[in-house]
């Protein structure tokens, strides 16, 4: 009973902060010189009626206030509005981000498999030639932007031909069997998982070994050492428990970054995800598409910190305790 | 009546590239009853895909009278047909889904007929109802985008639409109007598939046949029809089992099965995809072009140079000499007195080394520029001859109008004051930042301080048509090679896009210059007269003052390069056309 109030309390303390967000954002955006008709008001060929209508039509005609008003109304109804071309902004997102879930999820189990075991590891054999030679790789893959990496992919996808140059799926894609389907996109996956999944790798491995570096440090495990424990022992259930605290906290974060973690990786991957899509409305100006991506970051970033909360409280009895 | 140059007129600006200037457009033929169009290029074989690519974030829509961008247009220009198109060689105005067309005397009443027995992709008759609904209830009736409608008004009324039997059409129009004739290429939709759209209202309009429509919906007269839109990767198009062209043989066109557009987000991953294979096709830029150059031998493509595009590159001075509603002047009164006159605006022009910049801008791949009609535009006029850097004449025309330098070499004007002025261009436009440089560089060899700021597109534009508060700038607008009235919004002293001296609607044609006047003279006349040697005379004259008055200085076309596999067949290049304007008769192994 008592973990429900509290979720129901940290639910209720994160709407005047979505307000907030929504407020800042929606002023930022409109009050940029981006101009969402400089581009008709730039062509020869249309009338200034056209531009008229268009400004009317978008609601530009009226005072920011008035604006943003409108567009929480609707929102908080669970219309997202439409973009400035006319289409629905709920429609364009659901086309993006099962494409988007997936290639994030992928990559975050991995990192999850991969990275935490390798930290775990590289702890125990703390200075030994494995440690040293995973830190090379690791400060190789934090020190690498994402960006740079994925061109240098592309690059060698083009000269071996191993590889499609980026998109989820062939041109031939609709006439394929479901076997040669599922193939054809984990085609398509290897480069942009590789990518995302060397970076996050570095810094989740690294994080996880210096967690448990303090806790073999502490006094707890020398004594458990002292007690006779086994070494097993003594590292997976006394020192490994303390360890992964912290790698709950970054779980939620995980979580936040699961819809924005990937947006520059897929720009370079021409990734039919929600990255180009929202850096596309971002330059020019489709306030309704930006606002629900914004707004969806937000939420996410919330839901997430919860989640890692309530999991804390789960696995640390001290916390527990505290509330 | 002739709306196009004829042979001995139209010397090609490009002698160099490979077009196809022999390119014979398909002939109509009557088999059984039926009118079909019969391709005269070689017969080919029928299957395979061609796979092109667009840049961007995909089609907007695919309903041919929502297209407010580019890519839209073509995707939907893809699936339904006009009743006239052009000849991709000569621009000249052909029929299409119309048969043939007649125009009046005196040039008020288009009378169309259109071909017996072709049919919709889902075997119904196209019809005179059609076209009459296509112009009467969609274009006219202000769904969609309206910018059709909008420049059809003429005194403030819409041509008449009459459906004189089911295979005649006629359009009559209060006076006669040039432009008409190109315009009666928009798509003619399917009645039976619009109609109940149309009766939903203008809003359920516009998005009725979007992106999130399914193929089946999609009744088309075109080569091909929609068979998948995957977001953000691509389109695929089938055949149209219906096509009303056919070949020597009697088979039904197209040859392709597919024909698939690859949604890129930037050109990168356009050359990426290009040397990966996944592309048949692809356009060059300037820099590119030379390493293609040197792999074309080894390779598996064929440049074709299409010739200097549509795009006009210029700079442009802001000749305001008003106050806004502040009573404050849009550009200082001493700045004022240089861009008014033309000795300045010369001595800037002679100023610009224009094969400079092609050499180091666009890696040769350009060609000066002096007019505002582009070089493979048909108005073209050739009287205007190009000239070069000058800069003895530049310093003698500044001193006609009493500007001095002093010692360290700095330029004044006869009152005193230091030449100094902002020279505008968007940033982000890599191309229009460095002629900025440039042209910093050859002004400030006359004396001037040029401060180049290249400002974000939006507030750029906003200084264009809303505040006027600039200088000079650098800009680019794309025309048609083949309607110079489309431009009319930037010429006509009263244009919304008037920039180099914009008036507001409230001050509507305050303080017109001699010239200007005589601009809007010709503007004006050049689209009531419908003969293509009437025509060409007053878009002559256009030209020419523009020439004379400078007061945009145009600067350099790129020119277009154009990769395309050997595989596909029936590649038939044109300035005018481009690459696959005969996409019904490309073939491929």
């Amino acid at each position: 009973m008592d973990a429900l109030k509290y979720i129901i309390k940290r639910i209720m303390q994160a709407i005047p902060l979505l307000i907030a967000v929504s407020l800042i954002s929606f002023f930022i955006i409109r009050l940029s010189p981006v101009d969402p008709l400089a581009e008709l008001k730039l062509n020869p060929s249309i009338s200034p009626e056209t531009v008229r209508i268009e400004s009317q039509r978008l609601g530009l005609d009226k005072p920011i206030i008035v604006q943003y008003g409108k567009w929480a109304k609707s929102f908080v109804k669970g219309d997202l509005g439409v973009t400035s071309t006319g289409e629905k902004v709920s429609q364009k997102l659901k086309e993006r981000i099962p494409n988007t879930l997936l290639l994030t999820s992928i990559v975050i189990l991995l990192t999850w498999f991969v990275g935490v075991p390798l930290g775990i590891i590289a702890a125990v054999r703390w200075k030994t030639s494995f440690d040293r030679i995973l830190t090379v790789f690791t400060s190789i893959g934090m020190a690498i932007p994402s960006f740079f990496f994925a061109v240098l992919l592309l690059m060698f996808a083009v000269k071996t031909g191993w590889f499609p140059i980026g998109g989820l799926t062939s041109p031939n894609f609709s006439d394929m069997s479901a076997g040669r389907k599922f193939l054809d996109i984990a085609h398509h996956l290897v480069l942009p998982v590789f990518v995302l999944f060397t970076i996050s790798l570095a810094g989740l491995q690294r994080q996880m070994r210096a967690n448990m570096l303090d806790v073999l440090d502490s006094d707890y495990v020398k004594f458990a050492r002292a007690k006779g424990l086994s070494e097993n022992i003594v590292i997976y259930k006394h020192a490994l428990r303390n360890a992964v605290n912290p790698m709950i906290t970054l779980l939620g974060f995980e979580f936040a970054g699961l819809l924005s973690g990937a947006a520059l990786t897929e720009y370079v991957f021409q990734y039919p995800g929600l990255g180009r899509l929202i850096l596309e409305a971002v330059l020019k100006s489709d306030i309704n598409l930006v606002m629900a991506s914004l707004m969806m970051g937000a939420i996410m970033l919330i839901a997430g910190n919860l989640i890692a909360d309530i999991l804390l409280i789960i696995t640390d009895p001290r916390i527990r305790s505290k509330s | 009546m002739r709306d196009i140059p004829t042979k001995n007129e139209q010397s090609q600006s490009s002698n160099s590239s490979n077009l196809s200037l022999n390119y014979v457009p398909a002939k109509n033929v009557n088999i059984d009853g039926t009118d079909y169009l019969e391709s005269q290029a070689p017969i080919g074989t029928f299957g395979g895909t061609l796979v092109n690519s667009t840049i961007g974030e995909g089609p907007k829509t695919f309903n041919p009278f929502n297209c407010k961008d580019n890519t839209s247009s073509i995707m939907a220009g893809t699936m339904y047909d006009g009743l006239l198109t052009i000849n991709p060689v000569t621009g000249e105005p052909i029929p299409k889904l119309a048969k043939s067309f007649s125009i009046s005397p005196d040039g008020k009443v288009y009378t169309i007929n259109l071909r017996k027995g072709v049919k919709w992709s889902d075997g119904k008759e196209i019809t005179a109802d059609d076209v009459f609904f296509s112009w009467n209830n969609i274009i006219f009736a202000g769904y969609g985008d309206t910018s059709t409608r909008d420049s059809l008004y003429i005194n403030g009324q819409l041509p008449a639409i009459k459906k004189v039997d089911k295979y005649t059409v006629k359009f009559v129009l209060p006076q006669p109007y040039a432009p008409f004739l190109r315009m009666l290429s928009a798509a003619i939709a399917p009645m039976h598939v619009f109609e109940p759209a149309v009766q939903k209202g203008k809003k359920y309009f516009d998005s009725f046949l979007s992106t999130n429509a399914k193929p089946q919906d999609f009744v088309t007269s075109g080569a091909f029809k929609l068979k998948e839109y995957v977001p953000a990767q691509r389109v695929v198009f089938e055949r149209n089992p219906n096509y009303y062209e056919i070949n020597a043989k009697g088979q039904r066109l197209p040859y392709l099965d597919k024909l698939v557009y690859l949604i890129v987000g930037d050109l990168n991953n356009q050359v990426l995809k290009f040397e990966a294979k996944e592309l048949d096709i692809i356009p060059l830029q300037g820099a590119k072009v030379a390493r293609y150059k040197s792999l074309e031998p080894h390779s598996d493509f064929k440049l074709y140079n299409l010739g200097p595009d549509t795009g006009t590159m210029y700079l442009s001075f802001n000749l305001n000499n008003r106050k806004n509603d502040k009573n404050k002047y849009y550009v200082e009164p001493i700045k004022q007195k240089w861009f008014s006159d033309l000795n300045f605006r010369k001595a800037v022009d002679y100023a610009i080394d224009r094969k400079n910049m092609v050499l180091n801008i666009a890696n040769g791949v350009g060609e000066p520029l002096f007019t505002p009609e582009s070089l493979n535009s048909i108005y073209l006029n050739k009287n205007l001859k190009p000239y070069d850097k000058n800069v003895e004449k530049s310093k003698e025309l500044l001193k006609q109008s009493g500007f001095y330098t002093d010692k360290k070499g700095r330029l004044f004007d006869k009152n005193g004051n230091r030449v100094e002025f902002n020279l505008y261009t968007n940033a982000g436009n890599t191309e229009r930042e460095a002629i900025g440089v440039m042209i910093k560089q050859d002004l400030e060899d006359l004396g001037m301080k040029v401060n180049f700021k290249p400002i974000e597109f939006n507030s750029l534009v906003n200084k264009l048509v809303s505040t006027f508060d600039w200088d000079m700038v650098i800009m680019g607008l794309t025309g048609s090679p083949l309607e110079p009235n489309g431009g009319k919004n930037v010429w006509l002293s009263d244009g919304r896009l008037h920039m180099f001296n914009m008036r507001t609607p409230e001050e509507g044609k305050a303080g017109i210059l001699p010239w200007e006047k005589e601009l809007d003279d010709m503007i004006n006349k050049g689209a009531l007269v419908t003969k293509f040697e009437d025509r060409k005379k007053y878009y002559d004259k256009y030209q020419e003052i523009i020439y004379n008055q400078k007061p945009m200085i145009y600067i350099y076309s790129p020119v277009l390069i154009v990769a395309v596999r050997k595989k596909l067949k029936n590649i038939y290049p044109t300035s005018l056309g481009g690459v696959i304007h005969n996409i019904e008769e490309i073939w491929t192994h």
